[in-house]
């Protein structure tokens, strides 16, 4: 297999852009990523979306590579649901790792802003089991509560607990110059905001977001060429466990999460102990919490106590979601796994504009629907 | 959007709460599956849940999604169903009075969703009959 390495990457302010439309905003994301590698044009394009069905649009690569200036290369749409971002890098990593192809460029792209909240959150719902759950009229804050009430009442975790995870990500987010919600909160704030979907509170939540992050590929003999800060993609895993939350083996578990970064982690040859940074996917603080036991970050039940200790701040190994995840940076859903790699590489590369947590290796772990799908990838400076 | 045809393929699974058991392992799934997810075999058999269980989670929404609009707050809880569980509406129940661990059973009644303007009806749960109980 051929080594896969990054060599340009770009992305978006995350926010509610009424005024620019999903070409827009891949064009402005790709052009960063193809101009760091000196303007290079990729032999094909691969596009993680979930919902650009709200727009009316569909045929994503054709449309946003032709506006790009690209026409004539090869690409498709990859889709799955909120993961979208991370299955898209995984096909477009399986391109070069193959030999088929030597320059691929995966760009993430998200619109959100497009129709009344009801109609968005029917759509995010669409990542759950359409037959036998949305038709009980289920929302993805509405599962996310189901877990995070079964989760809190198993281990005894309080509310301010549970709370210390949007503060922090408020916190980090500060910094980052693309982050949708920049605004200090505090535990209290979070217990007194709106209640969503009991317990979920809006603080809880990931916002709405639109936004668009891109990551240009290349061949190992192509990468020196084209980078002085090349990152090798050391390892790419992806699982899958069950659409629907009801029929899960366990309701506090991830699955998937464990799976996919079981393969990454074998693939790199690393442990959770050697990573220095990640950006998990925090969706609700309650996927936080559970993502980092699955990863190994924190024992069983622990995740959202450890974050309430104080864990996972600069200068602890590992920082964790120092862009200030999808909480705060926010979570246009189809493009979150890119930017999440586009974070990373940026953090490995020393050049990433907000917190610097530094570091020689890196993960990321994007999830689609609640942990339907899962995309670990380990990057390495 | 839900259609009539998508309620009508849905109503044995939905109503009568038809799962699958796989006949290799015992493993029971809820939504049904075409083959086992525990250990792969394709020999799974239809069973009937207990339509009589217990809540395993709950929750109380305050944002609808598009078309429930005219059922808020909407509760819904996962019910353990025997080996299985159900996503589902409660109903006859205050929110204040539901908790992890109530006995519920299963009853048929409209969707707050309607389909090119006609009701549908769906299965629900409801606080055990307290009087019923006592028999």
């Amino acid at each position: 297999m051929n080594k896969v390495y990054i060599v340009g990457v770009g992305m978006t302010k995350v926010g509610k852009f009424y005024d620019r439309s999903i070409r827009e905003l891949a064009a402005e994301a790709i052009f960063k990523a193809l101009d760091e590698a000196g303007n290079e044009r990729p032999e094909a394009i691969i596009v993680g979306n979930m919902l650009s069905s709200l727009a009316e649009q569909e045929n994503l690569a054709s449309l946003i590579a032709d506006y790009a200036g690209l026409r004539g290369i090869s690409g498709f749409k990859v889709e799955g649901a909120c993961g979208s971002g991370g299955v898209a890098f995984l096909a477009a990593y399986s391109l070069i790792a193959s030999g088929i192809f030597k320059k691929v460029l995966v760009i993430g792209v998200e619109k959100l802003s497009e129709r009344p909240t009801p109609a968005t959150s029917r759509g995010l719902a669409w990542a759950a089991d359409a037959d036998y759950e949305l038709v009980h009229g289920i929302s993805f804050a509405g599962l996310n509560a189901l877990v995070m009430r079964y989760y809190m009442n198993k281990y005894g975790v309080s509310r301010e607990e549970m709370a210390a995870w949007p503060v922090l990500m408020h916190d980090n987010a500060l910094q980052n110059p693309y982050a949708q919600l920049k605004k200090k909160i505090t535990i209290e704030d979070v217990l007194k905001s709106p209640v969503i979907a009991d317990p979920v509170r809006l603080y809880d939540a990931s916002p709405l977001s639109d936004g668009a992050a891109a990551v240009l590929l290349a061949s190992e003999e192509l990468a020196r060429k084209l980078s002085d800060t090349p990152i090798h993609v050391a390892g790419v895993g992806n699982a899958l466990d069950s659409t629907d939350l009801t029929s899960r083996y366990e309701l506090d578990r991830l699955l998937a999460s464990k799976l996919s970064a079981e393969k990454a982690f074998q693939m790199a040859g690393v442990t959770t102990e050697d990573i220095d940074v990640a950006e998990i996917h925090d969706a609700y603080g309650v996927t936080a919490a559970i993502s980092l036991e699955e990863l190994g970050f924190a024992p069983r039940g622990k995740g959202a106590k450890l974050v309430y200790e104080g864990r996972f701040r600069v200068g602890d190994k590992p920082v964790v979601n120092p862009s200030g995840g999808l909480k705060a940076r926010g979570h246009p859903v189809g493009a979150t796994g890119i930017y999440q790699i586009v974070e990373v590489a940026m953090q490995l590369r020393g050049d990433f504009p907000g917190i610097k947590a530094g570091g020689e290796v890196g993960l990321t772990q994007n999830l689609g629907g609640v942990g339907a799908n899962a995309t670990t990838v380990i990057l390495k400076r | 959007m839900l259609t009539i045809q998508r309620v009508w393929r849905l109503q044995e699974k939905l109503i009568k709460l038809v799962g699958t058991e796989c006949t290799k392992c015992g493993h029971v799934c809820y939504p049904p599956k075409a083959a086992c997810p525990h250990c792969g075999s394709r020999e799974v058999r239809k069973i009937h849940l207990p339509r009589e269980g217990r809540v395993l989670s709950y929750t109380i929404l305050n944002i609808p999604v598009e078309g429930f609009e005219s059922k808020v707050p909407l509760i819904l809880a996962l019910v353990e169903l025997g080996k299985a569980r159900i996503l589902t509406q409660l109903t006859d129940v205050e929110a204040s009075e539901v908790y992890i661990g109530m006995p519920v059973e299963a009853t048929i009644r409209k969707s707050p969703q309607m389909i090119e303007g006609a009701t549908h009806y769906i299965i629900k749960f409801k606080p055990v009959d307290k009087e019923r109980l006592k028999d």
